[in-house]
């Protein structure tokens, strides 16, 4: 069915055309899935602040609402002209986070943010997307047969590079990693060989132990520590994520109905409107609240990867497949977390967690995609 | 050109390939996310729900509704009120001290109250509500409702309170209740005693009967939130308190209210004394008052300095329970006992005659009759009537103290009745051995003499003088007072007097108030109704000297007692019972300082034993139960 009305269409709006039949052509069950996912964080996040609009439903509906905008904007583009910005934003969201370095505001002990004075901004978000433009950039524009190469190789390790240790500095954890495994799996699906996989792969058995003593400070060691043996400090860090776990467990398979999450209302779970929102969800709506949203999650996945298969492009299809293992990284590290399954890292589960930043840069990601997809007949230059 | 659409071929299925690779282990993460949330909320929800279980809920303890103390007929002498008072969240108040200051503008906190304000704010959590004023009155509570506004943290919350409407004539006998010391929750490990809002019986029956009253808690299902502070209340109706037992005394509360009229005076306020009426058949005690009396309803509600100052300082000491713990020189009523002695001694015929001039030597010392001018030639029955002391002195030198003492004691003299309340003292009856005890010398004949005119060393409360007085118009019985009503009547012992003898005692009792030459004669003791039944009192007076009478006094003319500062008036006394021919109450009246026992105590006794009868059904024909039955 896609197929053949995408075969259809890619005929004649390619070359760009009017406004409203490029409107048109946008693949709308995209946008129609995110926004339906960012409705159930407007739900879900009245329910954790006890049916109180303005303590961030409301926000999150607007934000979702203008996010969605943005991203309408962003997928009217034409795909040259993110082809031609690819590294221009890289390099401005790496100025970023340089500045982050010297201005940035500390909060708990963290500096991850640029105060603008209206808002603060967290540079590290827009890195997301911008590693997926460069990277996609890079490898369009990389031979295939250099992709393998040492050269070809060292050029996507210091694109990936730069950014990871800057975050890491922060220090944000999370970010650095889930950036890092967005890189390798770009690099993955750019062809590299499997000969430097796999030896890639030793390095990492090697590399790790060493960044966990070195590279890691204390309270990320505990933080990882107290997930593998949680009775180390009941009270402490792993409070979290017992009482996580009391919230989804105590759920059952259909909940204890909207509104009426004990574990919610006795405020047991911290951060339940942000980073442990998927809490109340599994505890509101129990295990068919929660399949559900993964479905959903799974339902927006699987229409990236199939738009990734429409594009025709390097550049689209790897741009479409960098950001999509983004949001899927964070669905995974943010469900994996509060499961008890992955040490307590700051991840937001994407459009249902309150927190705007992440709700703009997800949405953008997504406006990137469906401008690749709505541009799959505009030809990219290639270089080699 | 071609080879470059090749390759772009080859790498986009390359991408696409890899992509599906990468997409399946993508679904295989969702896979292993799904069974852990399977593991989660199927197979180990149980186990999760329990501990939810855990964390949200609490039992807090409900405090038992506390008991009503009731007179015989149910009429409620202490009963719960719902009461207004301020409490005040620490944590809502953005600061403690000034809104405490606001508070005290409009009704003013001691620093003692601050005081302990600020402990317990110490010693709770911030969220715990802080008892501030306790029983507000409407008007401050309306006042300080209306500016609650600008008292942050401050509720104002509608409460229970102890309340003892009967205007003060109970005191004595109901106490009162407070917050449980350290010392009382040393004694009773029962956690209700740590409640701040708890109250115990601190003083009199309330203290008495305090394991029937109090009840036992209950607990109350709490869910609460990860901070401890309460989200929702599960009541459960199989955990609820268990309310506090009633308490029926054996009172009266409207003769109690009429006995307390009777001590009114014109121009000096409240006599000082006791009264107890006593049931001659079932010991019940119909009326047991210490006047004057106070306000129990202040100890509830926090009593001030200048409240505590006033009754400190007042000489006739409100807060002492007269009735059962003022031990007074029986005087002259004590003759029945001296009476009884010389009759159950043999010793004395009762018609024998002694010759009262007005005094009797002994030793160097004079013996005075209170008839300064004498009696003349008196036999045991006039001598009662008369209340000739020479007659007593000259008995009593014959039967010895001993007898008169043992008589004393089977008539329930010098020893103290559990009556449910602290503090009631045995008195005295003085004999050899206790005087050798207590003032290291010997028993003398004037001691004696002293004794048979209820004088000296002899000691007794109200209500001993009723129970004696009870006991001799009971002739059987020896009786023993009581003021609760239990489930079992009390078994007496026998008496084991000579019933001859005893009705003898009563005869002369009733020719003291029913001759005329009596101490105590009225035509008409109880009013008209009564003499058109027939019925009739007996009774004794006294006059108990409070400071020895020197000689130069006697000789001046004597003993205008209302010319006398109070404190150096004579203790008036009487003691009676009626129906003279059917004994149902027995009374033991003192007025402290209030002058001869032959008015104001016999008065007051006349009053009150008419008005007993009356409420009985006896006498008067519109109030007669029998009446009512034909």
């Amino acid at each position: 069915m896609f197929t053949r009305s995408g075969l259809v269409r890619n005929s004649s709006p390619s070359q760009g055309g009017g406004l409203a039949s490029k409107l048109y052509e946008i693949y709308w069950l995209l946008p129609t899935l995110a926004g339906v996912l960012g409705l159930v964080g407007v739900i879900m996040i009245f329910a954790a602040t006890d049916g109180v609009w303005r303590l961030g439903a409301l926000q999150h509906f607007l934000r979702v609402g203008f996010a969605g905008l943005i991203m309408l904007g962003v997928a009217l583009i034409n795909i040259r002209v993110w082809y031609r910005l690819a590294y221009p934003i890289y390099l401005i969201a790496l100025a970023l986070l340089i500045g982050v370095e010297f201005v940035g505001v500390e909060i708990n002990g963290s500096k991850r943010w640029l105060d603008l004075g209206i808002t603060r901004l967290q540079p590290s978000e827009i890195m997301k997307p911008a590693i997926a433009l460069a990277l996609a950039r890079y490898y369009h524009d990389l031979p295939s047969d250099k992709v393998s190469h040492i050269l070809g190789l060292i050029g996507a390790l210091i694109l990936l590079a730069l950014p990871m240790s800057l975050i890491l500095r922060q220090p944000d954890l999370g970010t650095t990693l889930l950036l890092g495994t967005t890189g390798v799996a770009m690099v993955y699906l750019a062809g590299i060989s499997w000969r430097v996989i796999s030896l890639a792969s030793i390095f990492a058995v090697v590399a790790i132990p060493l960044f966990y003593v070195y590279g890691l400070k204390p309270y990320q060691r505990a933080r990882v520590e107290t997930f593998f043996d949680p009775s180390r400090d009941p009270t402490g860090a792993s409070y979290h994520i017992t009482q996580s776990k009391i919230a989804l467990g105590s759920g059952g398979v259909s909940g204890k109905g909207f509104m009426r999450g004990t574990q919610r209302q006795g405020e047991y779970v911290p951060e339940n409107r942000t980073d442990f929102i998927f809490t109340v969800i599994g505890e509101e709506f129990g295990l068919v609240g929660g399949l559900l949203t993964m479905g959903l999650y799974m339902s927006l996945i699987g229409v990236c990867i199939w738009l990734s298969v429409q594009c025709k492009d390097m550049f689209a299809k790897l741009l479409i497949l960098g950001l999509t293992t983004t949001f899927t990284l964070y669905i995974f590290i943010n469900l994996a977390m509060v499961m008890g399954m992955a040490p307590v890292v700051g991840v937001p589960l994407p459009l249902i967690s309150y927190g705007g930043t992440v709700i703009l840069a997800v949405m953008g990601g997504f406006g990137l995609i469906l401008s690749a997809h709505l541009h799959r007949g505009v030809e990219l230059p290639r270089s080699g | 050109m071609p080879p470059i659409s090749n390759l772009n071929t080859a790498d986009k299925n390359l991408v696409t390939r890899r992509s599906a690779i990468l997409g399946l282990g993508g679904l295989g993460v969702f896979g292993v996310l799904g069974a852990r949330l399977y593991q989660l909320q199927v197979l180990q929800a149980e186990n999760y729900r329990t501990l939810s279980d855990n964390n949200r809920f609490n039992f807090n303890m409900l405090l038992p509704e506390r008991g009503i103390i009731r007179d015989r007929f149910g009429m409620p002498l202490a009963y719960n009120r719902q009461n207004f008072r301020l409490v005040m969240i620490p944590e809502r108040a953005s600061d403690v001290n000034k809104t405490l200051d606001r508070v005290s503008a409009i009704s003013p906190l001691s620093d003692l109250q601050r005081r302990r304000i600020d402990k317990d704010i110490r010693q709770n959590p911030n969220f715990v509500p802080i008892l501030i004023k306790d029983n507000v009155d409407w008007e401050t509570f309306t006042a300080l409702n209306m500016r609650l506004h600008a008292l942050p943290g401050i509720v104002a919350e509608a409460g229970q309170g102890r309340a003892y409407p009967e205007n003060g004539v109970f005191s004595h006998v109901l106490g009162y209740i407070g917050r449980a010391g350290d010392k009382d929750i040393a004694s009773d490990n029962d956690p209700l005693l740590k409640q701040p809002t708890f109250r115990i019986g601190k003083t009199g029956i309330e203290a008495a009967t305090e394991k029937r009253l109090r009840g036992a808690s209950g607990k109350l299902k709490v869910e609460v939130n990860a901070r401890g502070r309460i989200v929702r209340e599960w009541p459960d109706p199989e955990t609820r308190a268990t309310p506090g037992q009633d308490v029926w005394l054996t009172l009266d509360a409207e003769l109690q209210e009429f006995a307390a009229k009777q001590f009114a005076t014109e121009d000096e306020g409240d006599d000082s004394g006791g009264v107890c009426v006593v049931d001659v058949i079932t010991g019940e005690l119909r009326t047991l008052l210490s006047m004057p009396t106070f306000d129990s309803n202040l100890f509830v509600s926090g009593l001030t300095q200048s409240d505590m100052d006033r009754m400190n300082s007042d000489p006739k000491r409100p807060q002492f329970n007269k009735a059962i713990a003022g031990g007074y020189p029986p005087a002259s009523t004590f003759k029945m006992v001296v009476m009884l002695a010389a009759l159950e001694s043999g010793l004395i015929d009762p018609a024998g005659e002694v010759f009262c001039s007005g005094k009797v030597k002994l030793g160097n010392r004079d013996f005075h009759c209170w008839k300064r001018r004498g009696h003349g030639r008196m036999d045991m029955r006039d001598a009662l009537k008369q209340s000739c002391d020479t007659y007593f002195y000259e008995v009593a030198e014959v039967i010895g103290n001993d007898a008169i003492a043992g008589v004393a004691r089977r008539l329930g003299l010098g020893q103290s009745y559990d009556i449910s309340l602290r503090g009631a003292i045995t008195g005295i009856v003085p004999t050899d051995g206790w005087k050798r005890e207590r003032l290291g010398t010997g028993w003398r004949t004037g001691d004696t003499y002293n004794v048979s005119i209820g004088q000296g060393f002899v000691l007794a409360t109200p209500l001993q003088l009723a129970v004696m007085t009870a006991r001799i118009a009971n002739t059987l019985d020896a009786i023993v007072p009581n003021l609760v009503i239990n489930q079992t009547l009390p078994k007496f012992e026998p008496l084991d007097f000579d019933p001859a003898h005893l009705a003898f005692v009563r005869d002369a009792m009733w020719s003291v108030t029913s001759e005329p030459g009596g101490t105590a004669y009225r035509p008409q003791p109880f009013g008209s109704e009564f003499a058109v039944s027939g019925i009739e009192m007996a009774g004794k007076t006294g006059t108990g000297q409070v400071r020895g009478i020197s000689k130069a006094e006697r000789l001046q003319g004597i003993r205008q007692n209302s010319k006398l500062p109070w404190k150096l008036r004579d203790h008036s006394i009487f003691v009676g019972f009626a129906p003279y021919d059917r004994p149902r109450f027995a009374i033991g009246t003192i007025v402290e300082h209030g002058g001869s026992g032959a008015v104001r105590a016999a008065n007051i006794s006349r009053a009150i034993l008419g008005e007993a009868l009356r409420r009985d059904g006896l006498g008067a024909p519109g109030n007669s139960e029998s009446k009512a039955l034909d």
